[in-house]
């Protein structure tokens, strides 16, 4: 534990009651977040858990009678389609965050941004897009290449996960290596060691915690995901999709709740696996303020890289160009000439809701930033009973699917003492507490990798912990806010299975309204909203990435946040 | 007898409760106005006719729906133009709908609940979720097309048909299907699309049509014969016939006509199955505790008005329930005078909902 020999502390002594008014302030900061977990995340958790052991005659265990026996098979296709859809989005988000790490100009960018537009996309519009072009008379299978093929099965689910879930991994990993030292490699490779094999043994290891962070918020993703799966599946099914039907089809919330807990069992698994991980990793770099370059990688490496990331973004960048272009055609399918018809059809209740979802969206993405990162530096950093517990709570939220989040907040916020029913804050709420297992995650890949030495440092020369946690930590974390804040700012801008059960029909948001049309059969309109929405998103993550890269004064070669945070060591002390 | 006695009762309380609304409307001051807002000066004898009387406190206010409608948004404008009554509406499925007025127990923000399939409406009568009224335009309606007690209104009748991709049809060389009977066809093998019964109440009046015009066991063996050309269940009952436009299947089992796919230009035509069509009335009903109970009741009345009752076929093309209004032109050109809508007895489609989607679970469903 102990990190180089401390001097004395002889500063904090000066002034004593400075010292307890911080450390009471930094204390009450880390309890207001936990207990923010607590009653935003557990306590709906709860509450709708408590309904699968509710009868009519009182308290019963009979859901989880033969519950594994009758499930099993809709566990192991749970299992085994997140397990692949893991295994494929980390490597494949690997490759495209070495790409981006490694190419400097326009490319990178392009790649960088395409990340950051499709890191969240609403199962639908995939779905759609997947349809329009591979589907029995999609446009490339049907129209370019007469093939009569079935788009619907586990292939479909496997390949839309994949395609929906790289970008995050690859924005998480590529948030982590941003931070690594160079030097590092550079020293393998002086002392003799092959490009690949430096590569193998400096480079993997430091970026570790990003690919098993980016690896549980995957697998865990992909348990909860009921609604690829419904849409594509075909007869195959997961039992995130099985225990949805319960909710709405059924009627049977306690059954549906009972089996929703199954899903605990591989998450808490995954969950001991990326605690194993991440505590061997301990291999921190110092970058200085000139650190030079990431070592090359070997050639046929670099080109393969370069292959898969740029089919990658040509495939999302078509996925994404087939809704545009869908907004613009008079009729997809039969008659493809250009329309503005669908666009005609925009009015001001539709446009107000989009400020709406903008409105919410901006609160959620930064109030949840903010929690997030305080909760990975609190469990990260901090020992205290009970951590690894709250750490898992913070977990539930991508666990759950999310018609369950959405209804355990209409239950828990009900009636007093926090009675949010139609309000606006309980929809922003829990679009925000949805996301926190990103924000805390990506906090802790970032954390885990940059060496506690700093805060030992400005902590032994006199600063107060909460001098230290603004002075010091937080720049450190300004890369995983960013993947944080574009992460939860999209998302809610795209949400629709939780906030369904929340939202006053008075406060529609956009999604609800393109669900609508999409629903009623009105494809070109659904169209427009989805373009709409592709265009906002991308606007506020370009510019939001814009204005906090310049400000904090970072390169995207540089370790990131280390810089600023030794300046403020200097004028600190 | 007994039946049409209850009824008979009904009636004459409905009677009753009018009268004596026209007689407060008469006497009362302005603050006993204001608690009984129901429709002035009405009469069973002019109901069928009369226009709908809003009073005057309830203009300006707002009544927010939970709505799962075709051309919504126009109806609600229609009926804000007419009775000065602003409306919220959130689009939801039925089962939506009941999962939250259940989460929200009683203490929604929502005031009517406005289409969608019976059984939904029956289980939320049952947890108390929705309140009885009975609208004085109410008589009009049949009584198979309403709830006995008044939970529930029907305001339409959802008739189920085939939508058919005729170039696809076309090209396969396959003719446009009939009957049940002619898409049980091995031609159409992995060409039809239906959605899950278990989610859809389009697909489970389906199931419940088959299972009770021809008997239990039947209709299980008959409806074996349509699953082996059914690729998979998709969850909502709008997906089928958008998935026969696309191209994706030849024959959509749809709950209309496809009246919008049509204007988008989407090669499809409607057919009424020739050997009995699935239906069911879809309902409009008033939420526990509605915080504007007046608004709500004028809702009703004006769905269920000669004059709501044409906005509402003029948006979306379905069967009135009032004998007194004209079917709309797009089911008279899918032929649904020479359909043969099927007797379905829904108290008894509700009861064993159940056991229902538990079989087809079990034989057809995901679990196969």
């Amino acid at each position: 534990m102990s990190r180089g020999i401390r001097p004395p502390r002889q500063r904090a002594r000066a002034s004593d009651r400075g010292a307890l008014a911080s450390a009471l302030l930094e204390r009450g900061v880390y309890g207001a977040a936990i207990v923010a977990v607590l009653v935003f995340i557990l306590w709906p958790t709860l509450a709708v858990v408590w309904e699968s052991v509710l009868s009519d005659e009182g308290l019963t265990l009979q859901r989880y009678a033969g519950l594994f026996s009758e499930n099993a098979g809709l566990l192991w296709n749970s299992i085994w389609i997140a397990t692949a859809a893991t295994v494929l989005s980390v490597a494949l988000g690997l490759v495209v965050a070495l790409y981006m790490r490694h190419s400097k100009g326009i490319r990178g960018k392009v790649v960088f941004g395409t990340m950051l537009l499709t890191m969240i996309s609403p199962p639908f519009v995939s779905a759609l897009s997947y349809v329009m072009l591979f589907g029995r008379r999609g446009l490339i299978t049907y129209d370019l290449l007469r093939l009569n093929v079935n788009p619907y099965g586990w292939h479909g689910v496997l390949l839309m996960q994949m395609v929906g879930f790289t970008p995050l991994a690859a924005l998480l990993i590529y948030g982590v290596t941003t931070g690594m030292d160079p030097r590092l490699e550079q020293a393998s490779l002086d002392l003799g060691a092959s490009s690949f094999r430096t590569f193998l043994k400096v480079t993997l290891p430091l970026a570790r915690p990003g690919i098993v962070a980016a690896g549980l918020i995957t697998f865990v993703r992909s348990l909860s995901d009921f609604g690829t799966p419904i849409i594509i599946g075909g007869n195959f099914t997961v039992l995130a999709t099985e225990a949805y039907l319960n909710v709405i089809a059924l009627y049977d919330m306690g059954t549906a709740a009972a089996m929703g807990t199954l899903l605990l069992l591989p998450a808490l698994v995954a969950f001991v696996i990326y605690r194993r991980t991440m505590r061997d990793s301990s291999m921190y770099g110092t970058p200085a303020e000139d650190a030079g370059y990431p070592a090359r990688l070997p050639r046929t490496m670099r080109v393969l890289i370069a292959l898969l990331t740029w089919v990658f973004v040509i495939f999302v960048m078509v996925k994404y160009g087939t809704i545009v272009s869908g907004s613009f055609t008079k009729t997809w399918g039969v008659d493809f000439s250009f329309s503005l018809r669908h666009w005609e059809g925009l009015n001001g209740s539709a446009i107000e809701s989009f400020w709406r979802s903008i409105r919410y969206s901006l609160v959620a993405g930064v109030g949840g930033s903010f929690l997030g990162l305080l909760l990975a530096y609190v469990i990260e950093r901090r020992r205290f009973p009970g951590r690894r517990a709250v750490e898992f709570v913070a977990m539930l939220p991508f666990l759950i699917p999310g018609p369950f989040f959405g209804i355990g907040y209409a239950i828990a916020f009900r009636q007093y003492p926090l009675a949010l029913t139609g309000t606006a804050a309980i929809v922003v709420l829990n679009a925000m507490f949805r996301q926190i297992p990103v924000s805390a995650k990506a906090g802790a890949a970032v954390l885990s990798q940059a060496d506690p030495i700093l805060e030992d440092a400005s902590a032994d020369l006199g600063a107060s912990r909460m001098r230290t946690l603004v002075r010091v930590v937080w720049p450190q974390l300004k890369p995983a806010f960013l993947v944080s804040f574009i992460n939860t700012f999209t998302a809610t801008m795209t949400t629709i299975g939780a906030i369904i059960f929340l939202i006053s029909p008075s406060a529609k948001v956009a999604t609800v309204v393109m669900f609508g049309a999409i629903r009623s059969g009105h494809i070109g309109e659904g169209t427009v909203f989805a373009t709409l929405m592709i265009v906002v998103v991308l606007a506020v993550n370009l510019g939001f990435s814009w204005l906090f890269l310049r400000r904090s004064g970072t390169s995207r070669t540089k370790g990131v946040g280390y810089v600023s945070s030794l300046e403020a060591l200097d004028q600190g002390v | 007898m007994k039946t049409g006695q209850r009824w008979l009762s009904l009636f004459l309380a409905v009677l009753l409760v009018m009268s004596m609304s026209v007689l407060t409307a008469c006497s009362a001051s302005d603050k006993e106005a204001a608690d009984n807002p129901d429709i002035e000066g009405e009469t069973t004898e002019t109901a069928q006719t009369a226009d709908l009387v809003v009073p005057e406190e309830l203009v300006g206010t707002t009544i927010n729906i939970f709505s799962a409608y075709g051309g919504q948004e126009e109806i609600f404008s229609t009926f804000t133009e007419d009775t000065g009554i602003k409306v919220e509406y959130l689009d939801m499925s039925s089962g939506e709908v009941l999962a939250r007025l259940r989460a929200e127990k009683g203490d929604s923000v929502g005031e009517v609940w406005f289409g969608g399939g019976v059984d939904s409406f029956i289980a939320a009568k049952e947890d108390g979720l929705i309140e009885p009224y009975v609208s004085p335009f109410s008589d009009a309606v049949p009584a198979e097309f309403k709830d006995a007690e008044g939970y529930w209104t029907g305001v339409s009748l959802v008739t189920v048909c085939f939508v058919v991709n005729e170039e696809v049809a076309q090209e396969k060389g396959l003719d446009i299907p009939q009957t049940w009977e002619d898409i049980t066809s091995p031609a159409y093998k992995g060409e039809i699309a239906m959605s899950n019964p278990a989610i859809s109440g389009t697909a489970y009046t389906i199931l419940t049509g088959i299972l009770q015009s021809m008997g239990e066991d039947a209709g299980w063996e008959f409806f074996a014969k349509i699953d082996n050309n059914i690729p998979f269940y998709s969850e909502r009952g709008g997906e089928p016939p958008q998935k026969a436009a696309l191209g994706e299947a030849i024959v959509g089992l749809a709950p209309g006509t496809g009246e919008d796919l049509k204007a988008e230009g989407y090669p499809v035509v409607a057919v009424f199955p020739k050997d009995g069509t699935p239906w069911w009335p879809s309902p409009v009903a008033i939420l526990s505790n509605a915080e504007n109970l007046g608004g709500a009741k004028v809702f009703v009345d004006w769905c269920l008005s000669p004059h709501g009752q044409e906005v509402l076929r003029d948006n979306d093309p379905r069967l009135p329930v009032r004998s007194d209004v004209e079917p709309p032109q797009a089911l008279i050109d899918a032929g649904i005078m020479e359909a043969d809508l099927q007797t379905i007895d829904f108290e008894l489609m509700g009861q064993v909902r159940d056991d229902v989607v538990a079989k087809w679970e079990a034989d057809f469903g995901s679990k196969k």
